[in-house]
């Protein structure tokens, strides 16, 4: 990597734009937790939003306006093909888009990630694995049956020499520090081998595009195209990325590995020397969830390409195209002498339409609306102001009044004794004055499971009886 | 349909519970494009029964594509057989406007493009997409607001004849979004594209702005005019 191939991938590499963006910490977080932490595959439009939203009330409550637009606009932005941080797309099963994240962000969500300080860094079971590779690579390319032989008999010995130190001097176990070394790796990788799905499935995308290319160019028979396919691995099942995947997906998915690895995360979770992260927990699953989303994907694209290959418009794609390319250019040429109309395609209609005469609604008669401008004279009504000149009204100042003269101040009195002292003269509005009258002076008090009467004489002078939860009223 | 009274007798009635999915289907078919995704039931009869659907439709010179691969099933005029003497045109035939004929030919476009792209799932375009992509052919015009209706009016149309499929129902008020239907690609062939590109290339030669043009259009519509009375359903 020399200077211009670094400069040029800072200033096009989404992952590194992304890094470089000014809203970088919500994209991060919010992208990052929904997508590679929670593991969620793509999502339609409409939940994607809410869950921003959610995000952005937390946001804002802390700094308001912190990011004032509508959630649905950042989405778009960030599936811009100039970020491509996520991927906006409309499934055949949906009329909604959805959106799944790209690999990219995956990328700068990963390197965030391990900015973070590790507690220790391990390194020997790094190179126990290292050897254990090399080993793979060596014996399992060796086609000699008798190095074969040797090699497995060596192993054989070295087994053999371990249980007979067992019998004699006990079990020699891993120490914490080896634990924990070890569990470093598993978790790091564990969580690489996760995000690394996204990637792998831009790969088989990738390779669909190039066979789609190759296929729309080609000049020669069908069988001859089929073979290049597969012999350039330009076709997905044939290609190192399919094979791999291929194998890791027919490993993962046998019955007993499954049940293997779930009993041993569970006993290495279990372990004391381990500060288990709880996210690895289910780890296996997560695999599988999104193996088997990238092994959807991979249905979904051979499934199109089989159909791409069968219709038979990608023989005339190419002329479709140099047609399209021919009649545009006269277009612009005639574009502000529009030709009128008369110049067009003429196509059949879909369809074999039967409109029967008898079929159509009759002539429905509706009466003509009249329309008088003419206005009546409106005659003003006498109307009865009777109820709105009846309304009394309490001056709460006076009650306040009453109470300041029988409590003393920080001491409580029953409202029943200040009516006594006071008696109602406005009849139930008064009461209700009474127990509205709250500031600071004066605080009213209902105990909803005791009750009193009052007694009282309304403004018609007849004797009247309410009754109501006990009341209290203090002074502050 | 409707029951009639009286000399019924030789016009059955009811239709049994058997026939009932092949006459659903022929029906489908007469409407329009049948596709396997929003019509699966008459799609699945379709795929058994296609003998006896084809059998209804060749006895009046129509026959039934059925396209397994993209998902669509529809009607066409037989090909005319040498010799023979040909039935009368069924399927109308129309000739577009020039701006529908643009739009249509772009969409066209855009489609090759999406499926030799391996894009995953349908293709779907924005108002503003579509704005931006016919906007370069229309005539200049310092009344944005036209420009843009008339970009809006010719998207009704395509809509109307099932190229592209509303969408915005799901969509946010502000962004209407169109799918653009596979269909597209059994009406606007490379044979029907050639004739327009010929006629437009004639329009250009002879000179445009004059009424010259009218000539070249005259050969063009006459040659295809339909022998069925046109029934506008507005």
């Amino acid at each position: 990597m020399n200077f211009d191939d670094i400069s040029q991938l800072r200033e096009h590499h989404p992952a590194w734009r992304l890094l470089r963006a000014t809203s970088a910490p919500l994209i991060i977080a919010f992208l990052g937790d929904y997508f590679v932490e929670k593991n969620h595959g793509a999502t339609s439009a409409s939940t994607l939003v809410s869950e921003l939203d959610d995000t952005l009330y937390a946001l804002n409550a802390q700094t308001p306006d912190m990011f004032p637009r509508d959630p649905a606009a950042y989405l778009d932005e960030w599936a811009d093909p100039q970020r491509s941080w996520l991927r906006k797309f409309y499934p055949i099963d949906s009329d909604e888009a959805h959106y799944d994240a790209t690999p990219a962000l995956e990328k700068a969500v990963r390197f965030v990630d391990e900015l973070q300080q590790r507690s220790f860094v391990g390194t020997e079971s790094r190179l126990h694995t290292l050897i254990e590779l090399l080993r793979q690579i060596v014996h399992g390319s060796e086609s000699d049956p008798e190095v074969r032989i040797a090699e497995l008999e060596k192993r054989r010995d070295q087994i053999d020499a371990e249980i007979a130190e067992i019998r004699e001097s006990g079990i020699s176990l891993l120490d914490d520090s080896g634990v924990r070394d070890r569990y470093q790796l598993f978790s790091s990788t564990a969580r690489e081998l996760l995000s690394d799905f996204r990637e792998v499935e831009e790969n088989f995308r990738r390779l669909d595009r190039r066979a789609r290319e190759k296929i729309t160019s080609w000049e020669g028979g069908k069988g001859e195209l089929l073979a290049d396919l597969v012999e350039s691995r330009s076709d997905i099942s044939s290609s190192d990325q399919g094979r791999s995947f291929d194998a890791f997906y027919d490993f993962l998915l046998s019955g007993d590995r499954q049940r293997e690895l779930a009993e041993l995360v569970t006993a290495v979770q279990g372990m004391e020397a381990i500060e288990a992260d709880r996210r690895l927990r289910f780890v296996h699953h997560d695999w599988a969830d999104a193996a088997e989303r990238t092994q959807q994907t991979v249905r979904n694209l051979s499934e199109q390409l089989r159909r791409f290959l069968e219709d038979q418009t990608w023989v005339e794609h190419r002329r479709v195209l140099d047609l399209v390319r021919s009649t545009e250019q006269i277009a612009l040429r005639v574009r502000n002498d529009p030709p009128a109309d008369g110049v067009g395609l003429v196509l059949d209609t879909p369809g074999l339409p039967i409109a029967l005469a008898f079929e159509r609604p009759f002539y429905d008669a509706r009466p003509e609306p009249q329309v008088d401008s003419e206005l009546e004279e409106v005659t003003i009504a006498e109307s009865d102001y009777e109820a709105l000149l009846a309304q009394r009204f309490v001056d709460s100042a006076r009650l306040l009044e009453n109470i300041r003269a029988i409590v003393p101040p920080r001491q409580t009195a029953e409202l029943v004794d200040i009516l006594q002292l006071y008696p109602v003269e406005q009849g139930v509005a008064e009461i209700l004055g009474y127990l509205a009258l709250s500031d600071d002076e004066v605080s009213i008090e209902l105990h909803r499971d005791e009750e009193t009467t009052i007694d009282y004489v309304d403004t018609a002078g007849i004797a009247r009886r309410a009754k109501l939860p006990r009341v209290t009223v203090t002074r502050a | 349909m409707t029951d009639s009274s009286g000399d019924a007798a030789a016009i059955p009635r009811h239709i049994s519970a058997e026939d009932r999915p092949v006459s659903l289907t022929i029906i489908r078919l007469m409407k329009g494009v049948l596709y396997r995704e929003s019509n699966e039931d008459e799609w699945r009869t379709l795929e058994r029964e296609f003998a006896a659907v084809q059998d209804h439709f060749s006895r009046i010179g129509v026959q039934v594509i059925f396209d397994d691969t993209n998902g669509y099933a529809f009607l066409k005029s037989l090909p005319e057989e040498e010799g023979s003497d040909p039935l009368p045109r069924l399927v109308q035939r129309r000739a577009l406007s020039y701006h529908l004929s643009l739009l249509l030919l772009l969409l066209r476009k855009r489609l090759a493009e999406f499926e030799a792209g391996g894009e995953e799932g349908r293709l779907v375009l924005e108002r503003e997409q579509i704005i931006e992509m016919l906007r370069v052919f229309l005539k200049e015009s310092s009344n944005e607001v036209r420009v843009i209706q008339q970009v809006d009016q010719t998207i009704a149309q395509a809509t109307k004849l099932g190229f592209l499929q509303d969408l915005s129902s799901k969509q946010r008020a502000d962004a209407r979004a169109w799918e653009v239907k596979r269909i597209l690609k059994a009406y606007v062939d490379a044979e029907v594209m050639g004739e327009f590109a010929e006629q437009l290339a004639e329009y250009a030669r002879v000179g445009a702005g004059d009424s010259a043009a009218d000539g070249a259009s005259d050969s063009a519509a006459g040659a295809d005019a339909t022998p069925t009375p046109e029934v506008d359903s507005e």
